[in-house]
């Protein structure tokens, strides 16, 4: 069926403006066809209106100004019109106007109008930028056509001849402006189509422009004059009508006056165009992909325009010549050029040279090389993207002052995704929610910026990181897996890898960009998720993280992506929990670190042994329950009695104490397990001494997760059966102890004073030595006790340290013939070595008064 | 009606929601707060840098309720909640005089 255009005149009265745009929607006319139709339905009811009441003579003129005037009138715009009149022909104005405006207010049109003469039409536009800028786009629509030729020559003389300079210094004005305000989140998750980058005004701004300033009247003759490639003037056209289509919707949509791309119409917009769910990819997504590629390159190209102008207009001079930074490279006024075009083509190395350079200088790339680098895109092939010298460029840029800047031109030419293909899967894609703020390659770019910061604000921190040009890297594709549905971040380690090794990293740099890109997410969840108290899931997330730089590494990263994603991901409260675990795990890292290296590689492979007997015996043991276990606990027993710790050490979730005790060859063996806490080990040494038994060798350990394994060998000193023993009340003794309600102090006492009646004499102070050593253990502070040995001797010893806020990680304890010597490996109440000379000398002071005193 | 106010471990979120869920709570306000009470703020120092930590991160939740839910609701929070250790947080229950229903203008038990 054949359907016949609709015309104006087919409606009767403005009122009918609903139903010509309803009509015209069914006729699928869209874009620039329905503006202009819009357009010429107001225009005829205007002119009909003015016919009618109009008087005869030349002494009035209707006039469309802006939008309207260039005949783009959307559904719900502003009808922007001016009556311009003859002074003399004042008194019959009212009723004019009266005719005009009444049919549009009874329409419900928001009408934008002015009533003036020459003089005041003159007058407003001298102080009103927005009124000079409408004036150009002045349309006559009904009246007399001498007056309106009188009013745009005037307007052309005292606005436009002359006044080139002022007009484009207006012009970046207000584009400047507009960058500020709608470049906010609000604006990059909600596009203004009208303000927003790479929005009307852009392109409007572009033609105003090169109308004043060149009398180039539309986008053809910028082609023609050079300034557009067909190529760019073809991508242009696309933009544009697409953006036409997009504003037109979106106010049918909205039934009203509304050129932002608000969230709850973004589904339905994409419906309406036509856009499917697929490829784990929403229909919305796919939408507002293709809006803000548009935009794009509406922004890149009006980008380009005004530096080309600023350049010719004398702005800045052009005469001086540059200065030749390399073969094919020049700077010219603080911009980086290609000397001729055509080096180029037969030398591809200067694409990235160029931008190297750019990182270098501190300078941006010229225009018109941007251009050229667009242009000649096609010469991107597998052996650049391979070329070893190209990608250590690329590592330089990395680390550069500014890298931002210069991966921005990157992208912005183009360059970055030809050469590294995998971002362009990125490129432009949007993320429907209201975390991310930007696109998924902006986001990657944003993340850089923030690193940038980083680099300066966490300076400590950065030092920590040995491989800068990975973090970079890895903030610059830790997102490439993403559109394709869920497990982004290993998909995108994957790719990471393959692209370094394309750019031909090293294995340990491979492996720290794999795992900086696989776990970018890990520190958030954790810091949010988990209990960081947690010492056993603390000491896990240590074990995945491995080192020091690593972490580092990770939590700038880490704070870097959730900065670079919207302001509802990163605040003070997160950073906080983010510290928080940062700090737990470089601590423990730290520790961990230098414990390393107190094992030779023998003791590791030893400990490796153990671990896959235990492991074989106890077929049921997770992998991970072995991060527990120091090498030196490991070492210290058979993996049979290993085991029997692991299996005790279940009981524990019932019960407070674990105490076992047996009969071994010449002396008992007691087990005691239970959460380590401080004067644990004073309080079974105290226990032991008031049941009369003799400690002769201990071993003391403490499980990473905070469970105390003692083992202790004893000897009766009174000559007791091991039967005779009263095993069931020192158990008993031994709970109320740790429950701390049992007073070892005076019933100790108690019990040795009439051994402890004799005083102490000179002689046994001087064999009694207690040293601190700090170097033994890199990890520990290492206290040694000399003296002659007496029962209780190790109680004294223990409670003092446990007075003294020190907690005994590991100790050793040894008798020949009446001499003890035991060794403690301990941190203080900090966990930090004793380092301070003063507390040293105070600990020994009451170490050697302990045993050598009561 | 009674309002109450949760403050929580950040990390006890999920748990303390699903619990609610499951007794029928379905609509609270949640918060991210910060501030200090028993467990106190605290200075970390690595690698010569200092880290102060002056207020801690908890989480508020805010529920309104008929004054009869409030003890099993409390309770809920409470278990779901706790770590046992020092800085699980708190809960308040607060007397509500009105509640509206903005969009229908509904009041009292209707609103919540």
């Amino acid at each position: 069926m054949v359907q016949t255009a609709i015309e104006p005149q087919d409606f009767t009265g403005l009122r009918a403006r609903r139903q010509a745009l309803d009509a015209y929607w069914k006729q699928s006319i869209s874009g620039y066809a329905l503006v202009r139709k819009h357009s010429d339905f107001i225009d005829h009811h205007l002119a009909d209106s003015f016919e009618k009441s109009a008087p005869p003579g030349e002494g009035f003129a209707l006039v469309a100004l802006g939008g309207y005037g260039r005949q783009e009138l959307y559904p719900f715009s502003d009808i922007d019109l001016m009556l311009f009149y003859d002074p003399a022909q004042k008194d019959e104005l009212s009723p004019l106007v009266d005719a005009i405006l009444y049919p549009l207010w009874d329409a419900g049109l928001e009408v934008g109008h002015g009533v003036r003469t020459l003089e005041e039409c003159m007058v407003d536009a001298s102080e009103d930028f927005f009124f000079r800028v409408a004036m150009l786009d002045a349309r006559l629509i009904a009246g007399s056509s001498a007056l309106f030729s009188r009013l745009t020559e005037m307007y052309k003389t005292a606005y436009i001849e002359g006044k080139r300079q002022e007009f484009l210094d207006d012009m970046l004005e207000q584009r400047a402006k507009r960058e500020t305000q709608y470049s906010r989140h609000t604006y990059l998750l909600e596009p203004h189509i009208k303000e927003s980058c790479g929005g009307f005004r852009d392109i409007q701004s572009m033609v105003w422009t090169a109308q004043v300033v060149f009398g180039l009247k539309d986008l053809n003759s910028l082609h023609e004059a050079g300034l557009l490639s067909q190529e760019e003037l073809k991508k242009f056209e696309e933009a544009q009508d697409y953006l036409v289509r997009i504003r037109n919707r979106l106010h049918y949509l909205s039934g009203r006056k509304n050129d932002q791309l608000f969230f709850e119409h973004q589904e339905e917009m994409a419906e309406a165009f036509g856009f499917k769910n697929e490829n784990n990819m929403l229909a919305v997504e796919r939408f507002m992909r293709e809006v803000y590629g548009h935009m794009q390159t509406v922004s890149v190209t009006t980008g380009l325009f005004f530096e080309h102008v600023l350049e010719v207009s004398g702005s800045e001079e052009s005469s001086k010549a540059g200065k030749m930074l390399e073969p094919g490279i020049e700077i010219r006024h603080a911009r980086i050029h290609l000397s001729g075009s055509e080096s180029i083509r037969s030398q591809p190395k200067l694409f990235m040279r160029l931008f190297y350079q750019a990182a270098k200088t501190g300078c941006p790339l010229h225009f018109r090389t941007r251009k050229t680098i667009t242009a000649n895109l096609d010469l991107v092939d597998d052996k650049l993207r391979n070329s070893r010298r190209t990608a250590k460029l690329f590592q330089a840029i990395l680390v550069s002052a500014e890298p931002f800047r210069v991966l921005e031109e990157m992208l912005d030419t183009g360059f970055l995704p030809s050469y590294i293909p995998e971002f362009s899967m990125v490129a432009s894609l949007a993320q429907h929610d209201v975390y991310h703020v930007f696109t998924v390659d902006r986001h990657l770019l944003q993340t850089i910026a923030e690193l940038q910061k980083l680099r300066q604000e966490e300076s400590t921190i950065f030092a920590v990181v040995d491989m800068p040009h990975i973090l970079f890297l890895a903030g610059l594709l830790h997102d490439v897996g993403k559109g394709f549905g869920h497990g982004h971040a290993d998909r995108g380690a994957d790719l990471a890898r393959q692209i370094g090794e394309r750019i031909g990293l090293e294995t340990d740099e491979l492996d720290t960009l794999d795992f900086l890109v696989r776990n970018h997410l890990f520190l958030s969840d954790t810091a949010l998720r988990r209990d960081l108290e947690d010492e056993e899931f603390i000491l896990r997330c240590a074990g995945l993280v491995n080192t020091t730089e690593k972490l580092a590494t990770l939590y700038l990263l880490t704070i870097a992506d959730a900065r670079a994603t919207g302001p509802t991901v990163w605040n003070e409260w997160k950073g906080a929990l983010l510290l928080e675990l940062y700090l737990k795990l470089a601590l423990l890292l730290d520790r961990n670190d230098l414990s390393g290296h107190e094992q030779t590689r023998g003791a590791e492979l030893g400990a490796q042994w153990i671990r896959e007997k235990v492991f074989e015996l106890l077929p049921d043991a997770k992998e991970k329950d072995f991060d527990l276990f120091s090498d030196d606990y490991l070492l210290s027993f058979p993996p049979e009695v290993i085991v029997q710790h692991i299996v005790h050490a279940k009981k524990l979730e019932k019960q407070d104490v674990l105490f076992s005790h047996e009969q071994s060859q010449d002396s008992w063996s007691i087990l005691v397990m239970t959460k380590d806490r401080p004067g644990l080990l004073a309080g079974i040494f105290g226990i032991l001494a008031l049941h009369n038994l003799k400690v002769l060798a201990a071993k003391i350990f403490t499980w990473a997760d905070g469970t105390a394994v003692d083992t202790i060998e004893v000897s009766s000193t009174i000559s007791e059966t091991y039967d005779g023993q009263d095993w069931e009340t020192m158990e008993n003794e031994l709970n109320l102890v740790i429950k701390q309600r049992f007073g070892l102090q005076h019933r100790l006492s108690q019990k040795l004073a009439p051994v402890r009646s004799k005083p102490q004499g000179v002689q046994q102070r001087l064999a009694a030595k207690v040293t601190i050593d700090n170097q033994a253990s890199e990890l520990y502070s290492v206290i040694e006790v000399f003296s002659k040995d007496r029962i209780g001797i190790l109680y004294d010893i223990t409670k003092t340290l446990s007075d003294f806020g020190i907690s005994v990680y590991r100790a050793r304890i040894g008798s020949k013939a009446d001499q003890v010597v035991d060794v403690f490996y301990v941190l203080d109440y900090d966990g930090k070595k004793i380092e301070s000379p003063a507390f040293k000398n105070e600990l020994q002071q009451g170490l050697l008064y302990a045993v050598t005193n009561e | 009606m009674k309002k109450i106010e949760a403050i929580i471990k950040p990390f006890k979120l999920d748990d303390v929601k699903e619990a609610l869920n499951a007794i029928g709570i379905k609509g609270m306000t949640v918060s991210e707060v910060k501030g200090y009470g028993r467990q106190k703020g605290h200075k970390e120092i690595y690698r010569g840098a200092e880290y102060i930590v002056d207020f801690i991160p908890k989480t508020k939740l805010e529920i309104i309720v008929e004054a009869s839910l409030v003890d099993e609701i409390v309770d809920t929070i409470r278990n779901a909640a706790n770590t046992g250790k020092i800085g699980d947080g708190k809960i308040f229950v607060l007397p509500v005089e009105e509640v509206v229903r903005v969009r229908t203008g509904e009041k009292g038990k209707e609103a919540i």
